[in-house]
């Protein structure tokens, strides 16, 4: 009886299909522009009903369901496209999409930016590619000057960009400020960036007109993103001409914390290689640094940075008006703390707030002459928040807050006299732009940036229009902005009363990408006003200055198998008023002409990555104190042959040697004039040179763990 | 009639569970069987409305992930292979939230996806993948040693990165002949991954 009965109810149930009748669902997918759509996934929703679009983008198919319906189409790379389809209309259907959010928040307007690595379709450079790059000796800043816009000031090693000032270059990581990317050197020392490339996975420079979010850079924007989860445990060690260093990775489920420690010590290069400097103590560098990453689901993420560092050393120094020598000896102390939250809610927000501190402290002893001291102490906390959403095809928003809060104390004593100073200000900041997609080859984002500066209780506004187009592969970008930036410390600590300097940018450049050659073109005018200007009797806001020029990059790596190369050239005009010029002059830091050759060349059978660069400056302007005027006098130009090779002698084995300026060359970047009635002129000249001609450097990277391969990287 | 009742609710539950089963079959089926791009498109929608429909159904996202990497080797654009690589991620993220009968199952296709991902890029991707690729087939090996796809694909990944090193990899005969006996010995449903033979004949061809 059981079994007559589940009998009668399947055989129901069957019947009742049968009398169902058939519905077809006929028409064509087109895309923005109207063109057919091939392989479009057209369905009724919730179901598994549907068929893909042919090579005339049509479609077609039968269904038993009555009444109105749900059509789905999804095409990837293509928003989907839902429309209700009733009855009596189920054929000559027109289905048109539009491409979907990821693709058009991939588009950027790209004057004056490069995208060095991750995000975005521009992408193409990694941290292996940025320490092989010959002359970079491993450091992220040293690299970024092969890039056109990067001017050689050997003698700093900071960056200096389109005829601006290496302060008008700020640094941020996870979009929170670093106040001192730079380590502490001594006298004619260049500088290197504190952290090491490998920490980190988007790498965007910006050489001008940066986006409104980031504050008080008037020439460019280095904006850092760190690695997201590791999911694999890792332990590495390193060893080096210079130092040594080790750390590792543990992973877990949701999140991995990271720790790395690094020691430096100068004194056995310096017994190789002595060099022109002379030191009492060797330089010495203690950092660690850590990081924890969690990703308590797919939409939130949560990472904390922390780094110390510890640099000592003494430099014997000779003055040049006495010949009289002194011990010049720094202790310097670093901390960096930067921690932010990111989530992506069910309604489309993207939040994003985040909280750094950065902290210096630094005592100089026999700083200026025998016997003196000199301490600086100085500290920001950075705070941020904002939040984005694509709220149309059209329309994306970004708004948010940001405040600074800044403190500096310096103390001079000698002898005599005890002087202190100290500044306590904050830089308060809304900012918001809107993206605005007006065609599929069109975009533009307007942006505005609200500034309080409670030092002098000023506000400034700087808006921001940039313009993005796209013909057929050929991006072509214009953009207008206006920036701001409180003067340097050391002229606040004098009058806090002093404006924010100024700048108004044009930048307008050509981008083009095809098989692995890339082509991009920019020019740009920038107007500088309210500089600090050192006068006799006063110090102001009256200074002011230009700079304009052109860059040109191209970069191939298709011309042959494994072998890839890349040309940067600038061209630079910029003037300027500020400090202490009494006239309006090519700053000393600014060389017309810079040109990179940049070439790689994997050599497979060796297991080795040879890259060498060649780079030229024309010369820099000096002063010379027996002709009349400023910055009256031309160095002679700057060149550098520089090589490195990197073996990979297993996968847990990496080799990285490299070598600077090859042909010897005598660099000289200024000229220092002291009074002196024996010499001519009544001037002794001295030249401002590198310490020594050509550094080397080697190091051995091993990986410990056995789950990784070809990873330098700790973090 | 309490008797007729019962049948109703046993026949409501069971039947869109058999009937989701057997829907799939003769998709799975087609995708150990398209030769092209455009057949395995053809699939690839099957298996998307799948999801769509059956949310909970783990072989619509992890099959749906797989032919995304299979198309992203077959495709020429970097931009196409980049969507589907991206696309296979979403899937196996999910995935990692649902209820799967073999999590070795899913390290390995989290390894293949990596792979494919260095096959896109080498220069920028070998580098940055290679090491999270052996810990997906490690982890995977380590849930299932007898995994015959975690097996065959560890392996042939050890050979590559041995020959870019200009060694050799001396178990890579023994890895083979493991993945080919448990293929062979494998009693494939309607419910397990079923591809992966094609790389141990893929294999044979390196040696």
């Amino acid at each position: 009886m059981k079994k007559k009965q589940l009998l009668i109810l399947l055989s129901f149930a069957v019947l009742m299909n049968g009398f169902a009748q058939l519905r077809t669902l006929e028409g064509k997918v087109l895309n923005e522009k109207s063109k057919p759509m091939v392989h479009a996934n057209v369905f009724i929703k919730g179901t598994i009903e549907g068929a893909t679009s042919d090579s005339l983008g049509h479609f077609s198919f039968t269904t038993r369901q009555k009444g109105e319906i749900i059509l789905c189409v999804r095409m990837l790379g293509y928003a989907e496209y839902l429309i209700q389809v009733p009855d009596n209309k189920s054929t000559a259907l027109v289905l048109k999409m539009r491409p979907d959010n990821i693709a058009l928040d991939n588009v950027v307007v790209t004057a004056g930016n490069f995208r060095l690595k991750g995000n975005g379709k521009f992408g193409k450079m990694s941290a292996v590619d940025i320490v092989t790059t010959a002359g970079s000796t491993g450091d992220l800043y040293h690299s970024l000057r092969t890039l056109p816009g990067a001017q050689m000031v050997g003698e700093s090693g900071k960056l200096f960009i389109r005829g601006g000032d290496s302060n008008e270059s700020q640094t941020y990581i996870d979009e929170m400020h670093v106040l001192s990317p730079y380590t502490t050197t001594g006298d004619n020392v260049p500088v290197r960036g504190r952290y090491s490339p490998f920490m980190f996975e988007g790498i965007n420079f910006s050489t001008g007109a940066s986006s409104s979010e980031y504050a008080q850079g008037l020439s460019s924007i280095l904006a850092l993103n760190t690695k997201d989860v590791s999911p694999i445990t890792k332990i590495g060690v390193n060893a080096s001409s210079v130092g040594m260093s080790g750390g590792g990775t543990r992973a877990f489920e949701k999140g991995s914390v990271s720790v790395n420690l690094d020691y430096q010590n100068m004194k056995p290069y310096y017994s190789l290689f002595p060099g022109r400097l002379d030191w009492i103590n060797p330089y010495q560098l203690f950092s660690g640094s850590s990081q924890i990453r969690f990703n308590p689901n797919q939409s939130t993420v949560f990472k904390t940075f922390i780094g110390y560092d510890k640099t000592t050393f003494v430099q014997q120094l000779t003055s040049l008006d006495n010949q009289a020598t002194r011990d010049f000896g720094m202790k310097d102390d670093n901390f960096y703390l930067n921690s932010t939250f990111q989530k992506m809610t069910e309604s489309g927000y993207k939040i994003f707030t985040g909280a750094a501190f950065s902290y210096k402290n630094q005592h100089i002893e026999n700083a200026v002459i025998p016997a003196d001291t000199y301490h600086d102490k100085e500290w920001e906390v950075h705070l941020k928040a904002k939040a984005t959403k694509r709220y149309t095809d059209f329309l994306r928003l970004n708004a948010g807050i940001e405040d600074f809060i800044r403190h500096d104390e310096t103390t001079y004593s000698n002898s005599s006299a005890v002087h202190s100073d100290s500044i306590n200000h904050s830089i308060g900041a809304f900012f918001a732009t809107a993206v605005l997609n007006i065609s599929p080859d069109l975009y533009a984002e307007l942006s505005e940036r609200m500034e309080y500066t409670s030092i002098n209780n000023l506000w400034n506004s700087n808006p921001r229009l940039a313009l993005s187009y796209n013909l057929k592969g050929v991006h072509f970008s214009a953009i207008v902005g206006k920036y701001t930036q409180l003067p340097e410390n050391k002229y606040l600590l004098l009058d806090q009363n002093l404006l924010a300097g100024q700048c108004l940018q044009y930048v307008g450049g050509m981008y083009y990408e095809k098989k692995d050659k890339v082509y991009r073109i920019e020019t740009y005018y920038k107007k500088y006003t309210d500089l600090a200007l050192q006068e006799p009797a006063t110090l102001n806001s009256e200074g002011y200055g230009y700079s304009k020029g052109v860059d040109v990059f191209f970069n191939d790596r298709a011309l042959f198998k494994n072998f890839e190369y890349m040309l940067a050239y600038s061209f630079n005009l910029s003037k300027r008023k500020y400090q202490d010029y009494t006239e309006l002059s090519t700053p000393q830091f600014a060389s017309t002409h810079n040109a990179t050759v940049s070439i790689k060349y994997n050599l497979q059978s060796l297991k080795s990555i040879l890259g060498i660069t060649n780079r030229f400056a024309s010369g820099r302007p000096y002063h010379d104190p027996t002709k009349e005027g400023i910055m009256n006098s031309t160095t002679g130009f700057y060149n550098s042959v520089d090589m490195s090779l990197t073996y990979l002698a297993s996968k847990r084995v990496i080799i990285y040697a490299s070598a600077t300026n090859l042909l010897g060359r005598q660099n000289v970047y200024n000229y220092n004039y002291t009074a002196d009635a024996n010499s001519p002129g009544g001037y002794r000249k001295v030249p401002v040179i590198d310490s020594s001609n050509r550094f080397f450097y080697i190091g051995i990277f091993i990986t410990l763990s056995g789950k990784t391969a070809y990873d330098v990287s700790n973090f | 009639m309490k008797t007729i009742k019962n049948y109703l609710c046993v026949l409501f539950f069971l039947l869109p569970i058999a009937a989701s089963a057997q829907d799939l079959a003769p998709v799975v089926q087609s995708v150990n069987s398209a030769k092209d791009v455009s057949g395995l498109i053809q699939v690839r929608s099957q298996l998307e409305r799948f999801v769509e429909a059956q949310p909970l159904q783990w072989l619509a996202d992890y099959y749906l992930a797989y032919v995304d990497v299979q198309l992203s080797f077959m495709v020429p654009s970097k931009d196409e292979k980049s969507l589907y690589l991206g696309e296979a991620e979403t899937c196996l993220n999910k995935l990692s939230g649902l209820e799967v009968p073999d999590k070795s199952e899913i390290y390995t296709l989290k390894g293949f996806r990596l792979y494919a991902l260095i096959a896109s890029d080498p220069k920028t991707n070998g580098p940055k993948y290679s090491g999270e690729i052996m810990s997906a087939y490690s982890t995977a090996l380590g849930i299932n040693p007898n995994n015959p796809r975690a097996v065959i694909l560890s392996g042939l990944f050890k050979n590559d990165m041995a020959k870019y090193m200009h060694q050799p990899y001396e178990d890579f005969q023994k890895d083979v002949d493991k993945a080919a006996a448990l293929f062979a010995a494998e009693n494939t449903t309607l419910l397990t991954p079923t591809w992966g033979k094609s790389w141990v004949d893929f294999a044979l061809t390196k040696k």
